[in-house]
Parts: structure tokens; C-alpha cells; sequence
């Protein structure tokens, strides 16, 4: 049946590879033989000549020096303008320390699962998401009056780079802490702390690109599996869905389409567009409303545990 | 939220400040057309693409926490491998690649100041009557930057040394007897690497 469609594509896939493949250029092109893609987290330079640059590390730089280098605000600009109309796509899809705490994610997930549903673990250690606007502040402030990007010289996200692309594996001592610390507040880095995200959930307030709700088929089934998938706690379900938006607006929606692939009803999609209302429809050919929920009460007897 | 950030941030940036902010990082080599030390760790991106670019992996990256707030820039370790000041090539590579201006476009190589060659005579073998002029023969700027003295001893002009550590590299003893104080000895960061 469509409605319990298990899909055969899936972002986190997707996802996943796309950070493997940016990962994989960074430490190409330590060589080289390799000149297509120079740089590190904080910049690069693709093809010899077009620059890009983190916004945060263009911005903190910028006001450490207090000079404006044209090249370096062009490439952190046209970043910037993705991030205005896609949101922080570059914390699911890109960043390297992202893809190393998914994957830590997906472990952490494995064994809070054989925990008892009503463990603080499994639902994990909750800090504020506000805390992060208040990092990047920190970062702001610090270089300009300290005249130091102290940020880009933290930063786990450069860390993992560093270590990976410049073998300087001892760094990684620090995000080796942050993933101990993750397994018990789930995502804590991404969700509350990345200054770089905050920056990201600053402009990306209004874009384009968003999970989309499908009318017609959201709501019928409230198995908050979209919820439970979040990787930024984002309560799918209850704010989005049930309240019968047509968009997931939520500033630290990364769209990394977790929720996508969870839905056992294809109520979400990715897309530019607003899925068209079909809501006059009549309800069975909403696709397995019903047998859906048999199929969720099945498949995990007992569980409503709700992780929000 | 963001506001108390900001005022957190620039009430360390004040303490930091007053404390001496580069006393902070490592004392190290920067790369040729570095700008002055204070501004050099403002402008660097901490990107590695001068790292990258450096046709004789001359550079290095700054990474661990002795390095402190210089962690992620490049430095030349010239025992390991000295500048070679991209002999062979038409530019300095890292020049051309720092998306940033913190190395500085050079006009000549003669006007780069990494730092100062110092002779340890000590240890130099020409101060303790042997032969030796290897330093002067691996240096790019030969009777500028190294000449010799009336007993065939070198010795350094240092307004004309580079500090490219191509006389450290290439020195025979055991430690060196040519070491570099590096440019940021002079200009504020005074922690040795």
C-alpha cells in the first residue's frame, strides 16, 4: 500500500553522502595533484579561483581586522544568500562535525532503545536552543574587541577538518568529548551551542526550500515519528502537523529530511513549494489512513513514548 | 540572547586585551609576507590553504593547545623544512592563495621578514675553529645576509636577513647553531613554541 510506502529513497542517505564527498574533496586537496578544491571548513577556493568562505569566519575576520577583503565578503555572500533562502542546509548536508554527531546520533539512538521508555536518557539532557544566538554573539563580540576570530580557532567543526585533512589528530581530544557528552544530551552542539548554525537559523528565517505538509494526508495518524527523528528536537507533530501548517518554519529546521524518510504516511516533502490543498478529497483515497495506524501500534506494541 | 553574547564576548575581549591578548599563543614562524604578529592573528582565516598551497610543504598547520590562541595557523618549522621562498616558481604560493590579506603581497623576496637568522657561537663549528660555511652556502641571499668575518667566521646582517631557515635547515650540528628568532619575537607574542 502507498500509505505504509517504505521509501526507497532516502535523505539521510543523501545527506550523509554529500558531507562523505565534501569531506573526502577537503582531504583531496591537501595534494597537489588535486587542485580543484583548496581549503578547509572556514574557506575554500573551488577550480583555483572561485572563493567561498564560512560567513561566521568572513564576519569575524572582517571585524577583527577591520578591513573588508572584496573576495572573501563575495564568497562568504554567496553562502550567506544560500543560507537566505535554504536555511542552515549546511549543518545537515555539509558540515563535517555534523555528519561525524548524526552518525554518533545513530549510535546513541541504538542503545537508548533497550532502555526503559521512561528513562531521563532516552530522551536525553535538554538545553535551550536560544543559548546558541548567544554563542554567536559571544563570537561577534569577541573579535571585534579582542581583535581575535577566536571562534574559527575553537571550533570543532575546523577541528574535525583539521584533524582529518592535516592529520593533527590530537585536536580531536575535543570533539571526542563532545561526542561522550552527546550521548546524553542528544545533539547538543547542533541544537544549542554551533554559533555558525545560529547564524544560519538567523537568515534562513524566511527561505524557500522547507518540508513541506501535505493537507490531505498529515495529521491522520499521530505516530510522532517525525518528531522522534528530529535531530534538532524540532516537535514535528504537534507544532507543525496537528496545528496544520503547511511548512516546518521552525528557524533550526536544517532540512535534512529525517523527518521525510519517517513518515509512514508521505505527509512530508521537501520542496520549494507549498504541496497543492486537496483536503476536499474524500478520505479514502488518502492512502492507508487507517491501516496505518495498525501498522504503527504493531510494529512498536506499547510505545507512545514521546521524545519532545 | 544575542545581546548578552555580545556583551560577554566583549567584556572577555576587553580582559583579554588588557591581560596582553598574544601572550596568549605561540611564538612561531609565520609564513613569508606575514603581516606583524597582533594582525596576522586577527586576519587569519585559519583555512590551511596556504598549507595546502606550499609546493615544498614548508608550512605547517598550528595545531595543539600549546599553540593557544595561534591554533590552525601556519608556521615553518625550519629544522623540518625550511622556505624555500618558491624558488622555481613565478609567485609565493601562500601569498597568492590567503583569502584574507594576512600574508601580504611582497615585492621583492629580499623584503620578506620572517625573522632573524642568530649564529650560537657556542656551538657554531667556524666560532670553534673549524671550516664550515655551510650556512652561508644555502643561503638565498649569499654576502648580503651572511658574510664572514676577518677569521672566516659568518655572520649575520640582520637587516638583510629574511629568516627563510634555510641556514637552520642545512646547519651540521647536532642543534642548530643558526636558529631563527622568529619576526613575533620583536613585535609582542613572546612565548617560544
Amino acid at each position: 500500500m502507498r500509505g505504509t510506502q517504505k521509501h526507497i529513497f532516502r535523505w539521510v542517505w543523501a545527506r550523509r553522502t554529500t558531507a562523505a564527498v565534501f569531506l573526502l574533496l577537503l582531504v583531496l586537496g591537501r595534494y597537489e595533484w588535486f587542485p580543484w578544491l583548496k581549503g578547509n571548513t572556514a574557506a575554500t577556493t573551488v577550480c583555483r579561483i572561485v572563493p567561498f568562505a564560512d560567513p561566521l569566519a568572513a564576519i569575524e575576520v572582517t571585524l577583527a581586522t577591520r578591513r573588508a577583503e572584496i573576495d572573501l565578503l563575495v564568497g562568504a555572500g554567496v553562502l550567506l544568500a544560500f543560507g537566505v533562502l535554504a536555511g542552515p542546509v549546511f549543518c545537515g548536508w555539509v558540515c563535517p562535525l555534523g555528519l561525524l554527531l548524526d552518525l554518533n546520533d545513530a549510535l546513541r539512538r541504538g542503545w537508548t532503545q533497550r532502555l526503559h521508555r521512561g528513562s531521563w536518557l532516552v530522551r536525553g539532557l535538554r538545553v535551550p536552543a536560544e543559548i546558541k544566538y548567544g554563542f554567536l554573539g559571544l563570537a561577534l563580540g569577541f573579535a571585534l574587541v579582542a581583535r581575535l576570530p577566536a571562534f574559527q580557532t575553537l571550533s570543532p567543526i575546523n577541528i574535525v577538518a583539521w584533524a582529518i585533512v592535516f592529520s593533527a589528530w590530537p585536536a580531536l581530544l575535543v570533539v571526542g568529548a563532545l561526542v561522550a557528552v552527546e550521548h546524553i544530551a542528544s545533539r547538543v552542539w547542533c541544537r544549542s551551542l554551533c554559533p555558525l548554525g545560529a547564524l544560519y537559523s538567523l537568515v534562513g528565517r524566511y527561505g524557500l526550500l522547507r518540508v513541506r505538509v501535505d493537507p490531505a494526508r498529515a495529521g491522520k495518524l499521530r505516530c510522532e515519528r517525525c518528531t522522534q527523528s528530529c535531530p534538532m528536537g524540532i516537535r514535528v507533530t504537534e507544532d507543525y502537523v496537528v496545528a496544520g501548517k503547511s511548512a516546518i518554519d521552525h528557524p533550526d529546521c536544517t532540512r535534512c529530511g529525517a523527518c521525510v524518510d519517517a513518515c509512514p504516511s508521505g505527509a512530508l516533502r521537501l520542496g520549494m513549494r507549498a504541496t497543492r490543498d486537496t483536503s476536499g478529497v474524500s478520505d479514502h483515497t488518502t492512502p492507508g489512513a487507517d491501516t496505518d495506524v495498525r501498522q504503527c501500534r504493531s510494529r512498536r506494541p506499547g510505545k507512545t513514548w514521546r521524545r519532545v | 540572547m544575542a545581546g548578552i553574547g555580545v556583551a560577554t564576548g566583549a567584556g572577555a575581549g576587553l580582559l583579554l586585551r588588557r591581560a596582553d591578548t598574544f601572550a596568549f599563543g605561540a611564538c612561531v614562524l609565520r609564513p613569508p609576507g606575514a603581516r606583524p604578529e597582533p594582525e596576522f592573528l586577527a586576519a587569519c582565516l585559519r583555512c590551511g590553504q596556504c598549507v595546502e598551497a606550499c609546493p615544498f610543504g614548508s608550512l605547517q598547520m598550528a595545531v595543539g593547545a600549546r599553540m593557544g590562541i595561534a591554533n590552525g595557523t601556519p608556521y615553518v618549522d625550519s629544522r623540518a623544512v625550511p622556505c624555500y621562498l618558491c624558488q622555481g616558481h613565478t609567485d609565493l604560493k601562500c601569498i597568492m592563495v590567503c583569502p584574507t590579506g594576512a600574508l601580504e603581497p611582497v615585492a621583492d623576496p629580499a623584503d620578506i621578514r620572517m625573522g632573524v637568522a642568530v649564529i650560537d657561537e657556542s656551538v657554531c663549528l667556524a666560532y670553534s675553529r673549524t671550516v664550515c660555511r655551510i650556512c652561508w652556502h644555502s643561503c638565498p641571499l649569499p654576502n648580503q645576509a651572511i658574510t664572514f668575518d676577518q677569521r672566516l667566521r659568518p655572520v649575520v646582517d640582520e637587516e638583510a636577513c629574511i629568516g627563510c631557515g634555510l641556514c637552520d635547515y642545512a646547519c651540521p650540528t647536532e642543534t642548530s647553531s643558526i636558529p631563527i628568532r622568529p619576526a613575533c619575537a620583536d613585535n609582542g607574542a613572546a612565548i617560544p613554541p
